[in-house]
């Protein structure tokens, strides 16, 4: 309890304040975590529906999971090459 | 009555699954229960030498999954407590011996024959994780106050949620001088992170390793502090599930008593 006391009255961190915060960080980490299959299925589906708007450069296009701090983005990342003029029907 | 089928895991290995399931079956019994524990770490079995009944195995749950045998013959009776039976894991398999349908098969036997059914899972989330849980109406997960097992708990939380289990938890080996020192996870930082509801919390205790070592029921000891927060993990799993929780202190119970009497701890 000594220990403890003293660590509280100087502001230090103790080891299980970090655990848990370490602890935190990684769940999030791991429940962000998507496998690549479904990333490129995800990828798949994207270039379906923008392609009906879109002209895209299907061979570099990129999609990707970034995270900074607590936040994470999905980011889809591709070059356009035109709009396209009428809108894609509906082939099925 | 149908019996219930409660799974015991973790994910992580080394956390205490086995003592759990050894000590809450005995427990359970002693309140006058017919308990069977299964041993589901098909070709690492354990759950037989921690309960002293290695000596007498005869068939085990590959057997009775297979209908090689009735259920009752690979039941082994513990000749310490009445009403407790082991069913131990084969030792020459591996688990894929087992698969999940089997496995319901086999849980709806056992509870025709046995009030409570504790399934002593294997580590990991492969398939003997699949086959343990496969039959279980419950579930209770084992972690203790560290980074590795808090972590893998909350994968295996995850993966009960999915089988529309909500599990319980028990914080196991607790060293309450170190909780008060700050350097390890108190039982509330825990709870915070895994935000699912205790069923126990077990402190730190040698005689855990020596009641293994001789096979006798640690919660037969009335000096086990383990032992006794065993035995009330079992009265909440038998029908008491709001009896309190006694938080660790490391001290005796006699300590722990006069702070009551005196107000000075809950």
């Amino acid at each position: 309890m000594g220990n403890g006391f003293l660590q509280r009255l100087f502001g230090k961190e103790s080891s299980k304040d970090v655990a848990k915060r370490r602890l935190k960080f990684a769940l999030v980490y791991d429940q962000l975590e998507v496998s690549n299959t479904t990333l490129t299925n995800l990828q798949q589906d994207i270039v379906d529906v923008i392609s009906k708007y879109f002209e895209i450069d299907k061979t570099s296009l990129k999609l990707d999971i970034q995270r900074s701090g607590d936040m994470s983005a999905l980011v889809f990342n591709t070059p356009i090459l035109s709009a396209r003029r009428t809108r894609y029907r509906n082939q099925h | 009555m149908e019996g219930k089928v409660i799974v015991i895991t973790s994910g992580k290995g080394g956390v205490g699954k086995t003592t759990a399931t050894a000590s809450i079956g005995a427990a359970l019994a002693l309140e006058g229960n017919r308990v069977a524990v299964v041993d589901m770490d098909i070709g690492l079995r354990n759950l037989d030498v921690v309960m002293g009944l290695e000596n007498r195995i005869v068939f085990n749950v590959v057997d009775a999954a297979k209908g090689k045998c009735q259920v009752k013959q690979a039941a082994i009776k513990d000749r310490r407590i009445d009403n407790l039976y082991l069913i131990p894991a084969s030792q020459s398999d591996n688990k894929n011996a087992l698969n999940p349908e089997s496995m319901v098969k086999l849980s709806e036997k056992l509870r025709a024959e046995f009030d409570f059914i504790l399934m002593d899972c294997p580590a990991g989330i492969e398939q003997g994780f699949e086959n343990a849980v496969a039959g279980a109406d419950e579930a209770v997960v084992v972690c203790t106050p560290e980074v590795s097992a808090v972590r893998d708990a909350d994968r295996i939380i995850g993966l009960l949620y999915a089988r529309s289990i909500t599990p319980k938890l028990i914080i196991n080996r607790i060293v309450p001088r170190m909780v008060d020192s700050g350097d390890m996870l108190s039982h509330e930082d825990v709870v915070d992170v895994l935000s699912i509801d205790l069923i126990g919390l077990v402190e730190m205790d040698e005689q855990v390793v020596a009641s293994t070592n001789t096979g006798l029921p640690l919660v037969k000891d009335g000096s086990s502090k383990a032992g006794q927060a065993f035995r009330r993990i079992a009265q909440r799993l038998n029908g008491q599930p709001d009896l309190p929780l006694e938080i660790p202190t490391g001290q005796t119970r006699f300590w722990n008593k006069i702070g009551q009497k005196l107000g000075l701890r809950k």
